[in-house]
């Protein structure tokens, strides 16, 4: 019976091609570590948050004189609404350490090489979506910080040129955050994760196209993949339930590690907080926009703080193959860099003193020297380790590339 | 290997990070460990006491029952007022306004609207002294707005202090009950939950090495 059903639905949809081409016999590199699982992570946090989002939703009132209340009820009296509320509120900090630990990974294995360039770049747009979803996100509770997050942040448009109070004004409905902005950032919240949905899914399309990368650099002989079921569902369930129970530890143990005390407090247009703080994972942008002692300024380097990301498949000169496996000035660079973000991640949540201020403008230019040096160093560090003689892995590498090049043309 | 060694590094780094700028003054060390009694003797002081100007308003009458209050005793303590209505404090704002310069903040969120919780309202209750010119003043809230209700500052035998610490102590259990009601629900639950993934993950284990032993 069940048989005969497939049968019908495949004469009118290719339902057995699909999934023999896209899990059955889909080949995936044997030699993934788990690093390569956090993409898939990422897209469980997604459904986690676009699931609890929609319940909270039914409940939630985006009204300044009512938001902040309609959380406490669903925390006090919807049944399990503490549950939805604080599953969204951590899987919301989940969803960045899992996207920054991806992009780590790619960075390390310089999975952004051709001819992965648009995974890159789908997944460079991914982040920022993510990013404008959590921060319009955190101004529904209507919170202390909440507020003066969203008019410090909005307020940071005024550095554009000619039209920057107009811009500010028609972002925020209002000529400060109000009503307006709570019930449009309400509108935006609810629709970009169907934009995050729909280039997930393009994300995924490239993925099936250019394959997955690995940790030896090298697109793998037919011998090395394998199909992606069962093995990588089993590997990606794996480790799904390891999160799952790190995710759990959080929300069920230390549901409020994550949500600032301010915001526990309703939003009071008359009085400022001491202190000013974003969400943890945009503090090490933060620390680049007031390392700039001008706001234009400011603003430029925190957006391309992010967007220089984008450039990094032409950045990197290198075709040593395993990313920064086998390069050793690549490998020092990437500790570095990681070590610096969070350098800038502590000067962003500390107030403003003069020697911080130093601390965070070396930050800042260690930062994009990274990027800018990279050119230069990744073309020298190739002739030094070619002229060194390449470890005989690499030359494994190449060779079985090479042979492998050959026989695709025979 | 490294890099595992050092994102886990990153990963304890982080709590530290966020842990970084802490209040300024130093909160006293306190036990405000959940119990049905302390936070039934608490929910007397706050009722009777703090209630007097404060309010508490996402409580209700009604959830006085879950800490052991009788129909009876609600109803005495809810005079005129609904079951379901909010605990509002004896003051109006008004006058509140008069007095104090301000509305005294509600009460219901206050153990998780300041850095350190419980510990703050704690050390912030239990802070009142006579400064040197004989004023009464605030070691947590330099100039605070609130009266010594309590009495901290003229009290200075050993056992009446104690007595009074252990009265805040139970007022600052109740305030982290009111403010988080479901705490011993989430943690109960969080227990099941955790104990369920925990055998679903070893037995993924256990499948995803039968499934890659297959491999040759």
């Amino acid at each position: 019976m069940a048989n005969r059903v497939v049968a019908w639905i495949d004469q009118r949809f290719p339902l057995t091609s699909f999934i023999k081409h896209e899990l059955t016999d889909y080949p995936t590199p044997r030699n993934l570590s788990y690093w390569w699982n956090f993409g898939f992570l990422a897209g469980i946090v997604l459904v986690i948050q676009m699931v609890s989002g929609i319940f909270l939703a039914m409940h939630y009132k985006p009204d300044t004189t009512l938001a902040f209340d309609s959380v406490q009820h669903i925390m006090r009296d919807v049944n399990y609404g503490w549950l939805l509320r604080y599953l969204h509120s951590t899987g919301a900090s989940a969803f960045f350490a899992v996207i920054f630990i991806h992009m780590a990974r790619t960075l390390y294995y310089g999975s952004y090489r051709a001819p992965r360039e648009l995974m890159w770049w789908t997944g460079q747009v991914l982040l920022l979506l993510i990013m404008a979803t959590a921060f319009m996100g955190y101004l529904l509770p209507w919170g202390q910080m909440s507020y003066w997050g969203a008019q410090v942040i909005t307020n940071l448009f005024r550095a554009t040129p000619f039209i920057g109070d107009q811009i500010v004004v028609w972002m925020r409905g209002d000529f400060s955050v109000g009503d307006a902005t709570l019930t449009r950032f309400f509108a935006l919240h609810f629709l970009f994760p169907f934009l995050i949905f729909g280039m997930v899914v393009i994300h995924l399309v490239g993925l099936h196209t250019v394959k997955s990368s690995n940790p030896s650099g090298i697109n793998l002989a037919d011998k090395d993949n394998i199909p992606f079921h069962p093995y990588f569902t089993i590997k990606d369930f794996y480790g799904l339930g390891v999160f799952m129970m790190v995710f759990g530890g959080l929300v069920f143990f230390f549901p409020n590690f994550f949500i600032e005390s301010a915001n526990n407090i309703p939003a009071n247009p008359l009085q400022t907080p001491p202190h000013i703080v974003p969400e943890w994972y945009f503090l090490p942008f933060y620390a680049i926009l007031r390392a700039i002692p001008d706001l234009l300024g400011g603003v430029v380097a925190m957006a391309l703080s992010i967007l220089i990301f984008s450039a990094m498949p032409y950045l990197d000169r290198s075709r040593i193959p395993g990313g920064a496996r086998y390069r050793p000035v690549y490998r020092a660079m990437f500790y570095l860099f990681v070590a610096n973000v969070a350098v800038l991640g502590y000067v962003g949540i500390q107030p403003p003193t003069p020697t911080l201020a130093i601390v965070g403008q070396v930050s800042t230019f260690i930062y994009f020297s990274m990027f800018l040096l990279l050119p230069f160093v990744s073309r020298k560090e190739e002739r030094w380790l070619r002229a060194r003689g390449l470890p005989k892995a690499v030359h494994d590498l190449l060779d079985s590339e090479a042979a492998k090049a050959k026989g695709d043309r025979k | 290997m490294r890099a595992a060694r050092l994102w886990i590094g990153l990963a304890l780094l982080l709590p530290a990070l966020s842990g970084a700028n802490a209040a300024e003054v130093e909160l006293r060390k306190v036990d405000l460990t959940y119990s049905p009694e302390a936070v039934k003797r608490g929910a007397e002081t706050v009722t009777g006491v703090c209630m007097a100007c404060h309010s508490l308003k996402y409580l209700k009458y009604r959830d006085l029952l879950k800490l052991g209050y009788t129909p009876g005793e609600v109803d005495a303590k809810r005079g005129e007022h609904d079951i379901d209505s909010p605990l509002l404090g004896a003051m109006p704002p008004d006058s509140a306004i008069q007095t104090f310069g301000k509305v005294p903040p509600d009460l219901s969120l206050m153990a998780l609207a300041r850095e350190g919780g419980g510990r703050y309202i704690f050390s912030m209750v239990t802070g009142f002294y006579l400064d040197p010119a004989g004023n009464v003043d605030n070691r947590v809230f330099h100039g605070i707005k609130m009266p010594d209700i309590l009495g901290f500052s003229g009290v200075t035998d050993a056992a009446q202090r104690a007595e009074l610490e252990r009265t805040v102590r139970d007022a600052a259990i109740f305030l982290q009950w009111a403010a988080d009601p479901k705490a011993q629900e989430r943690r109960t639950l969080g227990i099941y939950v955790l104990g369920y993934l925990l055998v679903l993950t070893t037995l993924m284990y256990f499948l995803k090495r039968r499934i890659w032993g297959t491999l040759r």
